[in-house]
């Protein structure tokens, strides 16, 4: 599904009056940074579950999905970068929504780095959990950093409630490209959290069973 | 709207020289992703065989 998109957008989808080809990078681009941020709002939902109900599972699915999250956030800010040299006429700029997103990646990073200067894995994943619910508060920030700040980077063309700017031969590569990365994302996840679960649980007598 | 954008193979390539910065995003994007699939898989793999050690080895 990922791949129909993309082929739809690179070689079907009309040029852009303004930007011409180089717009192509948007069926990368903002997939990317709409599960940027999505996967933290998953692990943040997932966080406030081990801290109130100390749910352990919930833990490992942060663990697994934080790798993922650094990965399509870099993808993101990488994309962007290159985007904005035959755009802006530079790759990078002390934006609002750059820095937010580079925050964002810091923060992915963060959550990993913390997790794994624990022995004690309880209490690394607490830890852990906490401090993705305090990195939390920096997702509106990135979404609304468009609307608060009037700076280089371009306001949201695509709007969920509203109607969007941008022509519909573009839209529907664009939707389905952003559909077919959640898959792509929700596969990999699975498989992360298979091999992190079975790494936690080693030792019980379900995992040597079921292996 | 199914019409192909472009004239001929280079045309796709080149992009009116922009093809540099859409195939280069492109090709490392689709690498990272193909990366962490491999790496991923290769997890599951080594982990279950230190289960089956330890099963085989009582």
């Amino acid at each position: 599904m990922l791949m129909v998109g993309w082929i739809w957008g690179l070689l079907f989808a009309p040029e852009d009056a303004v930007q011409g080809n180089s717009y192509r990078i948007i069926f990368l681009h903002v997939p990317a940074n709409i599960f940027a941020q999505m996967i933290y709002y998953f692990m943040s939902v997932c966080a406030l579950m081990h801290l109130v109900w100390r749910v352990k599972l919930a833990a490992y699915l942060i663990k697994s999905a934080a790798p993922i999250g650094a990965m399509i956030t870099f993808i993101a800010i990488f994309s962007g970068a290159i985007w904005g040299i035959p755009t802006w006429g530079t790759w990078w700029q002390w934006d609002a929504r750059i820095t937010s997103t580079l925050i964002l990646f810091i923060m992915y990073l963060g959550i990993l780095t913390l997790h794994g200067a624990f022995s004690n894995l309880e209490k690394a994943d607490r830890l852990m959990s906490i401090l993705v619910v305090v990195g939390v508060v920096n997702i509106p920030i990135i979404k609304k950093s468009v609307d608060w700040w009037s700076t280089l980077h371009q306001q949201a063309s695509i709007s969920v409630s509203g109607s969007s700017s941008i022509d519909p031969s573009m839209l529907y590569p664009l939707f389905i490209s952003v559909i077919g990365l959640g898959f792509t994302l929700i596969s990999l996840g699975i498989l992360n959290s298979h091999s992190y679960i079975f790494t936690r649980e080693k030792n019980k007598r379900w995992v040597s069973e079921h292996v | 709207m199914f019409n192909l954008a472009f004239d001929n193979f280079n045309a796709i390539l080149n992009m009116d020289g922009h093809g540099i910065y859409v195939w280069l995003v492109y090709s490392i994007g689709i690498s990272i992703i193909v990366i962490s699939f491999v790496i991923a898989r290769r997890r599951i793999k080594i982990i279950q065989n230190k289960i089956k050690i330890k099963n085989a080895s009582g």
